[in-house]
Order: C-alpha cells, then structure tokens, then sequence
C-alpha cells in the first residue's frame, strides 16, 4: 500500500509539473505551421518546402523590427489525403497556431479545404496545382500562391502539338490530383485538335507493376505518353517503358520536377518533358536574394521546384500576423485584400476564391541529367531528338 | 471525365506478340512471388509458424545488394559481372545472417506463446527492418534506382519485346529452384531438415540437432528472400523500402494456396497468383486495375474449395 | 491475498485514479523530451508493479468488482473530457481510442472467444466508416440509423467470408481474412464511384436537429464540438462492454470457450461448431462496423489507406498487447496503441520504428498480454 501511495504522489507532482509547463509557455510567442509530405517517396519536395518556410520563420526572427518570436509547428501528410487529415485536423485544433502553409500534393490539399473551414484555419498552399482546391468551394480561409494545373497543362498540349505528335497514350494516377491532369490535359488537347488520345489509364499510386498496362499501350504504339502523377510512379513508369520496348517520349507534369525524378532514373530520364507554373527559382524576381539565404543555411536538400513558393507563403502569413496580430479571423480578414503585394516569386494577387494568378509556365526537358527550359535547351534547337520527333 | 480507371481506347488486338508478351511478364511475377513464397513453407516446416518479416528480409537483401554495388564501385571495380556475383553472394549471406539472428532471439523463444505472437512479432521486426531502410539508408525513404547489370540485349518481336536479361533471371529462378529441391531431397541436410518439418520429437531422438536445423532452414530462407530482392532490383531497376510488404504478402498467400510445408506448392501457389493477375489485365480490359481485386478473390474462393491448399497438408484431428 | 473469498476494490480504484491522472498527464504535456520522461516513468512503473505482484491484484480486483469499478471507469474518461473540454485534438485522441476500443472487442469475441482469426479487422471498420460516407452524403437515413446499418453490412460482408473461414482452420483462416483485408482496400481504391484513393469526405452526425459539428456554449463555458461525438462514443463503448461481458458469463461464452479451447472434444460433446463460429463472428463484425460507421462521422472523411492490412494489424496487436479475452486489458492497450505514438509526433520519423520495437519487447517478455484474461469462475466468489 504504501507504494501505491508514493506513486500517487508521483502522479500528482508530476500533473502540477505538467500545468506548470504550460503555463511558462504562455509568452509572447506566436505558432505558425507548415505542412507537406515529408516521408515517402515525393519527400524531397516536402524537405524543401519546410526548409524554405523555416529559412522564412529564420529570417524573421532575426528581424529585430519583428513583435512576435514565431515558432514553426511541421508536421508530415506522407502524401497520403488520410494522414493529411489527421495531420491538418491536428493542426487546426491547436488553437495557438495562427496560420500554416500547407501542401505539396494536390490529393491531401483538396481532402483537408473542409477541415481548415470547419476549423476556422487560415492557409496558405504552397505548392498543390489541382483548381478544385481553391475553386471548388468558396472558402475564405484557404488561398494558394502558386498556380494550378490549367496552363501547364495548355502548354503542354500546345508543345506536343507544335512537335507534331499525332497520338499520345495518357497514364494518370486515380487521385484528384491526376483526374485533374487528365481532365485538363485531354481538354487542352481536344481544343488545339491537332492530336489524338488513344487510351487512358488510371493506376493508384502506390502500383509497383506497370507492365500490364504498359503491354497494352505498346499494342496501341502511341508516339508520347503523358503521364499525369508524381515522382515515385513516374520512375516506375518510365523505367518500365524501357523493359518492355515502349519507345514513346515521356510527357509529365509539374509533378515529376524534382531530382529525384532524375535520381531515380539516370540516363533513362533524358528527354522527359516537364511543366510548371511560374518562373524557374533563378529568374523569379527575388530568387537570387532567396537562394543566397537558402544555402546559407546549409539545408541538406536544395528547395526544389516549390520552395521558392513555400516561403512566399510564410513570409505572407507572417507579414500578415505582424500587420493584424495572432488572431485566425484577423488573419483571415486580412488576407482577402492580398492585391500586388510584392513577393520573391512576383505579385502575388489572391482573387475572391484566394487563388494567386501565375500566368507563366516553365516548359522543362531532361537534358544530360538536369531540368533544362525548353527554350534553352538542345531540343529546341534540334541538335538533339526526342523519341518519333520530327 | 473520360474513364477514369481502365482505358476507353480501342481494346487491342489479341495477337500472338502480345500473348507472349503477357506470358513473360507473368513469369517473371510468378518466379519472385515462388522465390517468396518457398521462404515461407520452409519456415512453417521446420517450426509451424509464419514469419511475416520474410518480406521485408527481401527489402534489405536488395538495399544490401545495392550498398555492396555502391561500395564496388567507389573502390574503383566496374565489371558488371563481377559486380552481379559479389551482390548476390554478400546479400544472400547477409540476409541468411539475418535469418538466422531473427529465429534464434525472435521466434525459437516464443515456441510456447500462441501462434499468433510469433506472427505478430515477425511482422513488428518487419516493420522495424523497414523503417530501418527508410530511416538509415542514405535517402532510403525515395525510390532507389537499381544498376541494369545484365545485358540488355533483346529482340523485338512486333508485341512482344524478349530481354535477354528477363531470360537469364528465369533460367537462374529455375537454377536456384532445383538447387533447393535437390537439397531438400538429395542431401544429408534436406532429410534432416525434413524429419525435422515431420516430427520435431522423433527427429530429436533420432539425434538431428533440432536448433541447428532450424538455424539452417531460416538461413536458406532468408537467402532465398535475398536472392528475390536481388532479382526484383534488376527486373523493376528501382527498389524502394516497400517492395517487401507487397511481396511477402503476396508470397504468403501464394505459400497458402499452394498448401503450406510443400514446396511445390509454394511453387504452384507463386505462379498461380501471377497468372491470375495477368489473367485479371486482360480479361478485364476496362478495368485492370482490378487485377488484384480479382487475384485475392480468387485466391478466397481457392480457400473455400480447398481449405488446407491445393497441394493438400495432410491433417489429423488430435482428440 | 489469494485466500480471500472477496478481494477489496481500492486496488482497482487507486489504479484507475492513477492510470486517469497520468493519462491526462500524458495528454496535456507537449514538449518532447518531457513525455519521453514521462513514457520512460510509466514503463517503469509498471514493470516495478508488475514485479511487486500489483498488477495481479488490481486485475483481482478489477474481476470482483466489475460493476463498481466499470462505473470508475466511466467517471474517468468523463474527467478525462472534462479536463481537455476545449481542447479538439485531445478530445479527437480520446474518441479514437473508445471507438478502437469497440472493434478491438469486436475482434475479442471473434478470437478472444470464439478462437476465429480476423485480420481484416480495418476492412469491416472501413465498410462501416464508408456506409456512413455514402448514406451521409446521398441519403436522408438518420445518422443513428446509419451507425446500425453500418455495423450490419459490416458483417454481411462478414458473412461472405464465413464459407471460408468455417472450412478452414488456423494459418489458413487467417489467408483468408488477409486475402479479404488487401482485396477490400484495392477495391476502394480502384472503385471510382466510392471516390477512389482520394476518399470521401463525410458529412457530421445530426441527431434530431442537433448537429455534432457545432462548438457548444453551456453558461459561458465553451466545449469543443467533439464533446458531441464523445458522450456517443462513451455510450457505445459502455453497451458494447456490457454486452461483451454478459455474452462471456453467458453460456453462449462457456460454448465459444469450448470451442476455441478444442474444437474437435465440443463438436464430440454435441456442440454445434458452425453456428456458434458464425454468432461470434457476425457479433464481432457489427461491432467493428458500428464502431467504424461512428468513426468515419468523427473523422469527416474517409479513404481506402485508412482501412489497410498495416491497420487490421494494429489492432490484432491491441488484442494481443492487452491480454486476448479481457476487456479491460483491451481498453488499457487501445489508449497505449493509439495515444504513444501520436504524443511521440514531433520524433516524428522514428515512431513507427520506436512503437514496433515496444511491441517486440511486450511479446517478448510478457506473451500473454499486459492484463491476461483470469480463469473462468463459474460461481461467485470461487476462483482456483
């Protein structure tokens, strides 16, 4: 018995520690958070994304005209529109943080817009392209700084008709995120009038095996397979294609800009065309501040395709909580009238749905193991052929 | 929006190339998922238990397999078959190491627990082995391009597109396939490992070294697993931390449809699961995506109608 | 101690007063390194008690004063709530943890009882989460009508496993259930009209005008709107544990008790296998379902990655960690399962591994679970 008794007094000493702590906590400090995948095989984006959003959180805390010491609460959606869930409701419920930029992947972006409503949670996206996430409904307290899949999807479908490609094969993973390429791509295609689509294929995205549907588009001897998903899968895909003689140029989407596409792959990955909204980081109006301050740091990855628009988002957030205070609705509030506000990545101007406008499209093509522009590259200039280019 | 999963494209002509083609793709499933699958009766032979860590044994025999090729080739040696033989030999050792280690702390000591808590802790030692590639293997948690190490040679037949690579990896399945038959049949070892799988007492009397033997199936096994990763590596050429948890559930499933403690009928079970796959791509052209769904169907069904396996165990009641 | 026809209820009570305070203890603190210490303190606090022979008297105690300590038990998840009434998240962990205390019954009677394995324990959870996505969203059904038709087409779709799982024994049942869990998930994920791998998102419990997903306002005190979706969990946890319990003492129990021990002697003795096989595992499953149904409405979304194998797994291992066959070992393993691993969050990459070796460890040094289920007592008071 009396041991009980000593452990209940642990108990107890232990519980008034507990409330102490949180009452010491209770300082001049403000949370912001940022969410994305950070395991799994879309990771690296993720990395970089928290790097830059933290080198955002860095910045400012350094800045000595700064009222608040921000402290940034992350936390990992594995890319998986379940764990993002959990992982935006368990963010959203804490209540000491004021706002986040969330999400790299489309398919847990448009699985969490309802929680961050039903919570009344302020957030910025920073690098999901699927429309729906911010057109599909009209919540005030979602918004997006980089584009959406529409134009990279127009350009896509103007390069492979201007190359002259007459039949392309479409592979999209059956998240929202590639419906959404699908959808976008194949009307792109159908309003230019120039191509044809010869099948479609949906895969989920954690497929291992492709060489059931790639024998069937071999059958169906497409010159371009677009691919509408992510890195992991496109790995697979492209490396399948090679197993099986499917000799098609590889057309993907901003989804698979990252290097470890090109990691993954190795020489395979040459002549893969990719897109994405917005300037490469180097061009973007504030990307040589922006990428000077990032290697400062010593970040073990390099911020990759969305960094640049991850930090825009948090030194948005905590322009904003600087402006108005710690306060969700005054946040929010504040947030609708973003209009020409100067950024790294350009103006950034959020419409009545919270959606920035970003109107260029970086056209990529692998060339000798890096993401070249289009424009720049050997292609286009035609010392070098992708696959059946004329 | 247009179809969404399958394909609303013409269906294509059923031609011999693509036949063939489909037959190969099918084999060289069939052969990892048998691989697997022999792992798993050999295991429940020798102890009657289940160790579901078997697949991801498989994952680190291939991150092993490519560590030691990473390895080779910062020490300066770039022959591709040299580079083969020493990936193969070290994972394979490595992994019956592993195999070894896992039945003498993690599954001899639980002989007495239920059934279940064998299973059970094989499968958290799964968990841990994967989260161990993901965490610790440099950039384990992004897919990993394995080196195309055999030749690359191939003939293209219209449909069909037949890799001298793919027939090398069979003809080796079926090399190493025999070798454990023969081993299991033919050898000193093989009959002690089978007395052992008959009657665990009787064996012990008959003065077989019951831990040796058990030691010793775990690290064919395991060895097996590792020469499957190995395989997978060079047909898929990318591994990544969850090729395991696919494959040893599957295998697992084949080495039940099959009939547990018979090797052919891990045998059986293996390419019969893949065969149903295949069989689900194209039969089912405006949905393959269904494959799987129609193969563990399948797979249900074969248990209703055969409960012990197709190769059937023979079973007595003890009253 | 073991002499004693009537063993005293403190022992239960004092621990449930200290398992409830270091629960909220456990809960409330955020700093990493603190839980960490507080993990470490808990662990060792019970293998100091379990060396000491406490445990065994507060699993005495718990087994003579069921009812008493029952009515304990729920006066503490109620402080629990009490305690974090503003707090969404927490309250969000602790509605896990009923509902995952639910279906681990559910499994109980299935394999705690009846001896029949289930590893697709996620995939009835998910058919139950999912009728409440669709009946939700297309249909006007009352919401605590579609939590009893999620539980009954969770064991429909038991039922179509049963031919299966009745013919075959051991290793081979579980292939079955295995096969069912993978098929089920590739299904939902390759199934666009159930929303495919994106999910769907599912509408919040209404009962009688009142809507669950409202924060609620009593004399100036705010509670968090799950206080709604608690006091429901609450309820079903209790009715599931009364019914699970009253099945056990039952005579249906002692023939499922029979069956499990050795099914060849109770079919010798007359018992009819099949029919009692088929009871526990329908039970088993509308629980699951029901459980699952309540969950998806909680959660507001539902999707296939949910519902995998990994997750059946997980609550195979509930079963196991508590001790198979006893209720209150399952409730203590739910809390441990679902709250360690979240409040180890900002270790984030490492939990999985960190949660996989602890499981190893238990089954390692203690097989039978932290509370075994005592030895049947067929009359009260008697023990052996």
């Amino acid at each position: 018995m009396r041991k009980t008794c000593r452990r209940t007094t642990i108990a107890i000493a232990l519980l008034a520690f507990a409330a102490a702590t949180v009452a010491a906590e209770a300082k001049d400090k403000v949370k912001v958070g940022f969410i994305g995948p950070l395991t799994g095989g879309v990771s690296v984006n993720g990395l970089g994304g928290r790097n830059s959003v933290d080198l955002a959180v860095r910045l400012r805390n350094a800045d000595p005209k700064s009222k608040y010491e921000y402290e940034l609460v992350v936390l990992d959606d594995e890319c998986k529109p379940n764990v993002a869930v959990q992982v935006a409701t368990k963010m959203a419920a804490d209540k000491d943080i004021i706002a986040g930029a969330t999400h790299y992947c489309s398919s847990t972006a448009i699985a969490t817009v309802d929680t961050y409503h039903k919570f009344g949670f302020p957030v910025i996206v920073w690098g999901a392209v699927l429309p729906d996430i911010t057109y599909r409904n009209k919540y005030e307290e979602v918004h997006r700084v980089n584009g959406t899949m529409i134009n990279q999807n127009d350009a896509n479908a103007e390069l492979i008709s201007k190359l002259g490609f007459k039949t392309v094969a479409v592979i999209h993973d059956t998240t929202d995120y590639g419906k959404g390429h699908n959808e976008y791509f194949s009307k792109a295609l159908a309003k230019i009038g120039k191509s044809n689509i010869v099948g479609i294929f949906g895969v989920t995205a954690e497929q291992q095996d492709f060489t059931g549907e790639l024998t069937k588009i071999k059958a169906l001897n497409p010159e371009v397979i677009y691919f509408g998903g992510l890195t992991p899968i496109g790995v697979r895909i492209r490396s399948q294609m090679d197993k099986l003689g499917v000799n098609a140029v590889f057309d993907g989407t901003s989804g698979i800009v990252s290097d470890a596409y090109i990691q993954g792959l190795g020489p395979l990955a040459e002549g893969t065309l990719a897109f994405r909204e917005g300037a490469p980081t180097e061009k973007l109006p504030g990307g040589k501040f922006f990428m000077e301050k990032y290697s400062a740091q010593k970040y073990d990855n390099p911020p990759e395709a969305y960094g640049a628009f991850a930090y825009a988002a948090m030194d948005m957030i905590l322009d904003t909580i600087e402006k108005v205070g710690p306060d969700r609705k005054k946040v929010i509030a504040a947030l609708a009238d973003v209009k020409d506000r100067d950024s790294i990545v350009g103006k950034i101007t959020f419409d009545d749905h919270g959606q920035n406008t970003v109107p260029v499209i970086t056209k990529y093509v692998v060339q000798d193991g890096k993401f070249v522009e289009w424009d720049d590259s050997e292609y286009a200039a035609g010392k070098r052929k992708l696959p059946g280019q004329k | 929006m247009p179809g969404i999963t399958g394909h609303d494209g013409g269906d294509p002509d059923m031609d011999a190339g693509l036949l063939a083609q489909y037959i190969m793709n099918g084999l060289m499933l069939g052969m990892m998922y048998a691989l697997v699958a022999v792992g798993f009766t050999l295991f429940f032979g020798v102890l009657d238990v289940i160790k579901f860590s078997h697949g991801d044994v498989l994952t680190v025999g291939a991150f092993a397999a490519l560590a030691t090729y990473v390895g080779l080739h910062a020490l300066g040696l770039n022959s591709s078959w040299l580079d083969l033989l020493l990936m193969l030999v070290l994972s394979t050792l490595a992994m019956a190491l592993l195999g070894m280690g896992i039945a003498r702390y993690l599954v001899m000591p639980l002989r007495s627990a239920p059934a279940l808590n064998t299973l059970l802790i094989t499968l958290m030692l799964g968990t841990v082995l994967r989260e161990s590639v993901r965490l610790f293997y440099p950039q384990g948690a992004n897919p990993k391009p394995f080196p195309a190490l055999l030749p690359r040679a191939s003939i293209d037949l219209g449909a069909f597109n037949l890799r001298l690579d793919n027939v090398l990896m069979l003809a080796a399945g079926v090399l190493v396939i025999l070798g454990i038959q023969y081993l299991l049949n033919r050898t000193k070892l093989g009959l002690a490992i089978r007395a052992v799988a008959q009657d665990e007492e009787t064996a012990r009397t008959m003065g077989i070294n019951f831990t040796a033997i058990v030691l010793i199936t775990f690290a064919i096994g395991s060895g097996l697993a590792a020469f499957a990763g190995v395989m997978n590596g060079l047909y898929y050429n990318e591994i990544n931390f969850g090729i395991g948890l696919y494959l040893g559930v599957i295998g697992f499933s084949a080495a039940i449809i099959g009939g547990l403690g018979s090797i052919y009928g891990a045998i059986l079970g293996g390419f019969l699961f893949a065969g149903l796959q295949t069989i689900g791509t194209v039969l089912l052209p405006f949905a393959s995506a269904y494959k799987d769904v129609f193969a563990f169907a399948v797979v249900i069904a074969i248990m209703a109608w055969r409960p012990t396996g197709l190769i059937q165990e023979k079973i007595s009641e003890r009253v | 101690m073991a002499q004693k026809t009537r063993i005293s209820v403190w022992p239960g009570v004092i621990s449930l007063a200290i398992g409830t305070a270091y629960l909220i203890a456990l809960l409330d603190v955020e700093r990493q390194n603190l839980i960490i210490a507080l993990l470490v303190f808990g662990i060792a606090a019970v293998i100091a008690a379990a060396w000491l022979g406490l445990l065994d008297s507060v699993s005495a105690s718990f087994a003579d004063h069921e009812d008493t300590l029952g009515g304990c038990a729920i006066i503490a998840a109620l402080a629990v709530a009490a305690f974090f009434h503003e707090n969404h998240f927490v309250l969000l962990l602790v509605i896990t943890v009923l509902l995952y205390s639910v279906a681990t019954l559910g499994l109980n009677v299935q394999f705690g009882y009846a001896g029949v394995l289930n590893f697709a324990g996620a995939s009835f959870f998910g058919i139950g989460a999912y009728t409440s996505a669709v009946l939700n969203s297309y249909t006007a059904v009352p919401h605590l009508v579609v939590l009893v038709i999620g539980g009954l087409l969770a064991a429909l779709a038991g039922s179509l496993l049963l031919l299966p799982v009745l013919r075959t024994r051991g290793h081979y049942a579980a292939v079955v259930t295995i096969a069912f869990a993978l098929l089920s998930k590739t299904f939902l994920e390759v199934n666009d009209v159930l929303g495919g791998p994106q999910g769907m998102q599912v509408k919040g419990t209404r009962i009688l005008g009142w809507s669950f997903n409202d924060n609620i306002t009593i004399c100036s005190v705010s509670l968090s709107f799950y206080m709604n979706y608690f006091v429901v969990s609450l309820f079903l946890l209790v009715g599931a544990f009364i019914l699970v319990r009253r099945l056990e003492r039952s005579w249906i129990g002692l023939n499922l008790d029979a069956l499990r021990l050795d099914e060849t002697a109770a079919g010798c003795f007359g018992l009819d296998i099949v029919r009692w096989k088929i009871t526990a595992f329908l039970i088993g499953n509308f629980l699951i379902g029901i459980a699952g149904a309540l969950f998806g409405m909680v959660g507001g979304f539902v999707a296939p990655n949910n519902y995998t194998f990994a997750d059946s797994l997980i609550l195979v291992s509930i079963l196991l960690l508590g001790g198979i066959g006893n209720p209150w070992g399952l409730i203590v393993a739910t809390i441990i399962v679902v709250v360690v691993p979240e409040k180890l969050q900002t270790i984030q990459e490492y939990r999985f591994l960190l949660y996989a070796l602890m499981v190893i460890a238990v089954l390692l040094f203690r097989p039978e679970g932290l509370l075994p289920r005592p030895v049947r007592r067929y009359f009260p008071g008697w023990r052996p």
